[in-house]
């Protein structure tokens, strides 16, 4: 596979920025990502709860406001209505505004100025004002925290035309992606999924390289299957991917990463290779984004499809609390018993 | 450790009262170094540092109540500051599939191998976009079909990549499916060629795709013929004798590469009919061969051929080939040339015919004899030479 991201062990100078590498989780990388183009760009702004001296409650925006000041860091009252619509306005007047929303189960409280504004703000002027904002937020189970604070309801915010939703499923791949959403003109939901915010440290190069939007990144090759799948769920699917290796069955493994727009042809590209595919969320399974690809491949690749295209995703239930929460979250395990039932269709 | 908090003191007790601090904020401290001195309802306890490190603050001072939990010591550890005012975010376990004995020994290489590159971090291998260059579908070769209809093919018992497609770019259509089957219940199903009938139908379309034939005919006079006289011996000994005049058709030809390969050796394959079809074993070396040793190597041919003993390698190699197929019916005959061969002598029936002999009409024995050369690598002449040699040959009364 090839490494399409620079991975230099060294520090050297450019002009008189040192650029340097950082082993970091996916926390410390949008940290990184934040940093990088707040000091490249003044329009940049950050604001939300506890994103100032507090450095967010998952640290997420630590030492922003040490190095940028507290116009730039902005630490809002509890009320996410009065951020999205402050962002919005930030977006719509020339800034760039980063938005933090502590919890997706958070948001909805913004969704009527996300849907009803920032998503149309472009078409409702014919052009004239954009919105380039990003909202923030950490999203996903399986950290025993209670109500409201393990949704994965992306597929609510895919739906809404005129709204990016980008979801980066390693450090490297959250350093690159937010720079992208940062500097795109459009509203992006940039949803970090918070299960695997510490789990594993990168080599990420700040080096202010951004990833492209609207495409899925091949994770793993292989002729027999293509597992689809984003956030957090990227972990199970690659552990899934070996287990089944050992079992004969080589499976190619794509991180959608855009989940709106998504990268289809790339999906197809797959599917017609191995004439299989397992589409895994953690969203529950109802009209979640899962259903939009499964129904794409039996428009385009149904000539190629050696089977149906199978979901492995969670319940449609809300996150049950605790202990619970490894029978909802979709496992390693069942996309393994999934895979093996289309290998015997 | 951020922070120490006041343990359990034991004896029910719940709460402690600060006696005397024994460091102070700043300062580095050992593990196990003492820290502070609290007095419960029962004793005074003394509380030691449960960790190395440096001392960021210290909670209560000398007469404070505190209850078990509070915090006492904070020490200065920053990586530990990982927020969060709900959850528990898991840190730094990597990713790896349940241990069993193969992936356990495979871990063990990993951890053998990471010991040679930073341990803390890793780095991620990913493809921008698609691993697949081209959008070509990986089914080349198979019918295209729909799953219904290839569902369908299922049910009626229909090789689905045996029919072929009335639809788009060849797709096969559920009527195609239906069509077929009727056939096959009308006229039962296609019995798919095997063994001697499929090499025949490969052979004979590789020759028609390949050949370029030209037959001559002509009529060997074998009024001379003793009775009993073993047809195919003598017309084995004639053309190892017009082989020998005329090497030209006893070659191998390329027509590919343009090459022609001229055999020293005469390996003649004879053409059987048996029950099962056309086998074409062949008689090595005619040449240098005794009548004798010929009509003992023709006879265990025809018995391996008969019980089915005939080992392929005996069927391989020929130069030249004869289809005696006189025995039965038939005059003439446009015989085929196995490629690489050049040249198939067809023998038809012997019969009486009233013929043209020194001048006067005479009944007399005749047999038809049929030569096709293949005439990329033979020309008319050495074909015409080579036909003359073997009626010469032929109307002899006997040959050695």
């Amino acid at each position: 596979m090839t490494d399409q991201v620079s991975n230099e062990i060294t520090t050297h100078e450019i002009n008189s920025h040192e650029i340097t590498s950082h082993e970091i989780t996916m926390v410390e990388a949008v940290t990184l990502a934040l940093a990088h183009e707040m000091r490249r760009d003044p329009d940049v702004v950050i604001l939300g709860e506890d994103v100032g001296p507090n450095g967010g409650v998952f640290r997420a925006t630590q030492g922003l406001y040490e190095e940028f000041g507290f116009k730039r860091v902005m630490d809002t009252p509890l009320a996410e209505t009065l951020i999205s619509g402050m962002t919005i306005g930030m977006a719509g007047y020339g800034l760039r505004p980063v938005a933090e929303i502590q919890f997706m189960g958070f948001i909805y409280a913004c969704m009527e100025h996300l849907v009803s504004h920032a998503s149309r703000l472009r078409n409702r002027t014919r052009g004239r004002i954009s919105c380039p904002l990003v909202i923030r937020a950490p999203f996903g189970g399986g950290i025993h925290a209670p109500e409201h604070h393990s949704e994965s309801t992306e597929a609510l915010f895919a739906h809404v035309p005129g709204l990016r939703v980008v979801i980066p499923s390693s450090p490297q791949r959250a350093y690159g992606l937010l720079l992208a959403a940062i500097r795109n003109d459009d509203p992006v939901l940039f949803l970090e999924p918070k299960r695997v915010y510490r789990i594993e440290r990168q080599t990420v190069v700040d080096n202010g390289q951004a990833l492209p939007l609207d495409t899925c990144f091949t994770l793993r090759q292989g002729s027999d299957m293509t597992l689809v799948s984003w956030g957090a769920s990227i972990r199970e699917t690659l552990i899934a991917a070996e287990l089944l290796s050992e079992q004969g069955v080589e499976c190619e493994v794509l991180d959608l990463a855009s989940i709106k727009p998504f990268d289809f042809k790339t999906i197809l590209k797959s599917v017609k290779h191995t004439g299989r595919c397992c589409i895994v969320h953690e969203a529950c399974r109802s009209f979640g984004v899962g259903a939009e690809i499964a129904a794409g491949l039996a428009e385009h690749a149904l000539l190629d499809l050696k089977a149906p295209v199978k979901r492995v995703t969670g319940f449609d239930t809300v996150m049950p609390y605790f202990k619970n929460e490894h029978y909802y979250l979709p496992s390693e395990q069942d996309i393994v018993t999934e895979c093996l039932s289309l290998m015997k269709f | 450790m951020k922070y120490f908090k006041l343990p359990d003191l034991g004896e029910g007790l719940s709460e402690a009262e600060i006696v005397e601090w024994h460091v102070k904020e700043g300062e580095h401290v050992e593990e196990d170094q003492l820290l502070v001195s609290v007095e419960t309802a029962k004793a005074i306890v003394d509380l030691p540092s449960p960790v190395s490190g440096k001392v960021v603050a210290c909670f209560g001072e000398f007469g404070d109540v505190l209850h078990i939990g509070d915090p006492l010591v904070e020490y200065d550890s920053p990586s530990e500051d990982t927020g969060t005012v709900v959850g528990e975010i898991p840190e730094s376990t990597p990713a790896s599939p349940p241990t069993d004995k193969k992936s356990s020994k495979r871990k063990k290489q990993a951890s053998e191998d990471s010991s040679k590159t930073s341990s803390a971090g890793t780095n991620d291998q990913f493809i921008i976009g698609s691993a697949h260059a081209s959008s070509r579908s990986n089914s080349m070769g198979q019918s295209k079909a729909t799953p219904s209809v290839r569902a369908l093919a299922r049910r009626l018992n229909v090789d689905i990549d045996s029919v072929r497609g009335s639809g788009p770019e060849g797709r096969v259509l559920a009527q195609d499916v239906e069509s077929s089957a009727r056939v096959d219940q009308e006229r039962g199903q296609g019995e798919q060629l095997r063994g001697v009938r499929r090499t025949m139908a490969k052979t004979m379309t590789a020759s028609h795709q390949q050949v370029v034939p030209v037959t001559i005919f002509d009529v060997a006079d074998v009024h001379k013929w003793e009775e009993g006289e073993d047809t195919t011996i003598r017309l084995a000994k004639a053309i190892a004798k017009a082989c020998k005049k005329e090497p030209a058709l006893n070659v191998w030809f390329d027509g590919e590469h343009m090459t022609r390969r001229l055999c020293s050796q005469v390996d003649l394959a004879i053409a059987v009919d048996t029950e099962q079809g056309l086998f074409v074993p062949v008689l090595r070396d005619i040449n240098n061969r005794s009548l004798k040793d010929l009509r003992k190597g023709l006879d265990r041919l025809r018995q391996d051929v008969k019980s089915r003993t005939i080992p392929p390698s005996e069927m391989l190699g020929a130069t030249i080939t004869l289809s005696n197929f006189g025995t039965m019916a038939g005059r003439f005959a446009t015989p085929v040339v196995v490629p690489p061969t050049v040249a198939i002598v067809g023998a038809g029936k012997m019969h009486e015919d009233v013929v043209v002999h020194k001048g006067s009409a005479e009944i007399r024995r005749v047999m038809p004899i049929s030569l096709t050369f293949d005439h990329r690598a033979v020309t008319g002449g050495e074909a015409a030479r080579f036909l003359e040699i073997i009626l010469e040959s032929l109307s002899k009364r006997q040959v050695k």
